[in-house]
């Protein structure tokens, strides 16, 4: 088990941005496209046989030629106002059906992670994934934060749109921050190193759903371009977000009239408890999901999101 | 050598082995048992280590089928005249990549083996009437060229990889030479025995190895499950029909499959 290393940048006090799968893919897609845009350069990756089991395999006349495995890989690049390391795995590591890591095999997929960072002289981590939020779809989802010490809130406070966890409220202070992009920060505050999550709000209702929330991407990337002093071109994302915004509009107009009013009161309501909607509604939204998710997809023809 | 994940009961008195594995989940034809067992008993195999199953299986508790307890067993047997080292495990549920290792790791080391051969079935949508080919699959083009005499079908597939392909590619980071055998197995035998794949792969083992081994016994079960399903025919039409179309390579429908599935592993689990 181990790490492969293509080659050896020289970076200096480099911060790191982890993503992993997740609910609407909100951290993975944003650090993706922080990949993406950048233009970052892949330098290391970890060896995935003890992680996963391979997903494809190709024999061609007879010969085995090669096994796919899910990718856990490392990129860099240098800006203006310091260096980055960026690490994207296709998937967590999990045992059994899970999608989300637990256990000892996380553990090691973190400290992996954060062996490389620290060989390179990294002091800071940033994880990013989803805030299941009472909120409407129209809204501009928040980024919300979580940080390894209380030194880092007035830092975090200066981000634009993004707000502590503890200021959404209706969570009594406590929560869990599922998988690696938690643990990952867990391990790392264990380490001494600074550590900071910044999640995009994702509607209740949408939080099962199988499309990706590209809106929460955006918002968590714009919080990400602020830190990293550099401007990112969304083009290609906001591209994406259309397509998704789309859809949730198709299945949110197939609502019932009296679900669609009450959800309607979230436009208008701060939110500091579920608002809007009752637990029935939110159940019916959810049983329903899939089948009002068919009926978009079949009045706008397939897709790929 | 992780030595702590074996059992090990005797050395074994091998030189330059080959290995022959089968795993027994998803026993497609009961192929794998049958074909084990059978080398097992006229080879005189003995059992001379196991791998442990703790890390590997779900040990929360037992599973039991037919009112019988089941454990899960990884265990190796030699045939020492015949230069043959025997494995047969379910699946591992968790860390397969440290599992396929352990295997290869007391093959390797412990036991010298030159090559291996994985058995598996695959389900085919075909008659039994229809000449079975056995599917191969090589790690290494000089092994596939050695055995091209063989009269294998060389496999072409991209999708999900089974258990067997995932140790080839391990066995070839080793250098290893191995190949999997997927003899076809009907898909409305696929529950019950198959005794035309099992004797058809037997066949190949025997004539690889040298192993003078005597099939004329299989030949009954062949005659036998025949003679049930050609009875089966003449008795309902519907059946009949399933099969003739399969025989002249058209398809079922689903509900086709099922009902042709359904009554010959009725028959078959009726004469035992």
């Amino acid at each position: 088990m181990g790490i492969k290393l293509f080659r050896q940048p020289e970076l200096e006090k480099p911060v790191l941005i982890c993503g992993w799968p997740g609910i609407g893919n909100i951290g993975l897609l944003a650090v993706d496209t922080l990949r993406r845009v950048l233009k970052a350069e892949e330098f290391a990756e970890i060896e995935p046989w003890d992680f996963f089991y391979p997903e494809k395999v190709s024999i061609i006349n007879g010969l085995l030629r090669d096994l796919e495995f899910p990718t856990s890989k490392f990129y860099y690049t240098r800006l203006e106002q310091g260096d980055l390391i960026l690490f994207i795995g296709e998937k967590q590591p999990t045992e059994g059906e899970r999608m989300y890591s637990t256990g000892e095999k996380a553990y090691r997929m973190a400290n992996l992670v954060l062996d490389v960072a620290e060989r390179f002289g990294c002091r800071r981590v940033y994880t990013s994934g989803a805030c299941v939020s009472p909120v409407h779809h129209t809204l501009k989802p928040r980024v919300i934060s979580v940080l390894s010490s209380e030194k880092l809130t007035a830092e975090v406070e200066k981000y634009q749109n993004t707000i502590l966890m503890s200021e959404i409220g209706g969570r009594e202070g406590e929560g869990v921050i599922t998988g690696l992009n938690g643990l990952l920060l867990a391990v790392a505050k264990k380490r001494g190193l600074e550590s900071i999550c910044l999640m995009g709000e994702i509607p209740d209702w949408l939080s099962s759903s199988p499309f990706p929330y590209p809106m929460a991407s955006r918002s968590v990337l714009e919080v990400f371009a602020d830190i990293l002093g550099i401007k990112i071109d969304f083009t290609v994302l906001d591209r994406m977000v259309a397509q998704v915004e789309e859809v949730i509009h198709r299945i949110y107009e197939s609502f019932p009239p009296e679900i669609r009013e009450r959800y309607d009161e979230r436009k208008f309501v701060a939110q500091a408890k579920p608002r809007g909607i009752t637990e029935e509604d939110a159940r019916w939204i959810k049983e329903h999901i899939d089948e009002l998710f068919k009926k978009g997809g079949e009045q706008g023809g397939e897709r790929t999101i | 050598m992780e030595k702590e994940l074996f059992e090990i009961y005797q050395a074994p008195q091998l030189r330059s082995p080959s290995l022959i594995i089968g795993w027994q989940n998803h026993d497609a034809g009961k192929l794998t048992s049958r074909l084990i067992d059978f080398l097992n008993a006229k080879l005189g195999g003995q059992t001379i280590a196991e791998i442990k199953p703790s890390g590997f299986f779900t040990l929360g508790g037992a599973v039991f089928k037919d009112n019988l307890i089941q454990a899960p067993e990884s265990k190796f047997w030699a045939c020492q005249k015949s230069e043959l080292l025997i494995f047969r495990s379910e699946e591992p549920k968790y860390e397969w990549y440290r599992f396929l290792n352990a295997v290869l790791d007391f093959a390797q080391h412990y036991c010298h083996i030159k090559e291996l051969y994985t058995v598996s079935g695959t389900v085919s949508l075909m008659a039994h009437t229809t000449p079975r080919r056995i599917l191969a699959v090589y790690n290494q083009s000089e092994f596939q060229e050695m055995l091209q005499a063989y009269g294998l079908e060389d496999m072409t597939w991209e999708g999900p990889p089974a258990i067997s392909s995932y140790l080839l590619w391990v066995a070839k980071r080793r250098d290893i030479p191995g190949m999997s055998l997927w003899p076809e197995i009907p898909f409305y035998l696929a529950t019950a025995e198959d005794p035309t794949a099992a004797k058809l792969t037997l066949s190949f083992l025997n004539s690889r190895f040298n192993l003078g081994l005597d099939l004329a016994e299989l030949d009954l079960g062949v005659k036998s499950q025949n003679e049930q399903i050609a009875q089966l025919r003449k008795e309902n039409a519907e059946i009949n029909k399933y099969i003739t179309l399969l025989e002249t390579g058209l398809s079922l429908s689903e509900e086709e499959q099922v009902i042709l599935a359904r009554e010959v592993y009725d028959l078959l689990e009726k004469t035992g």
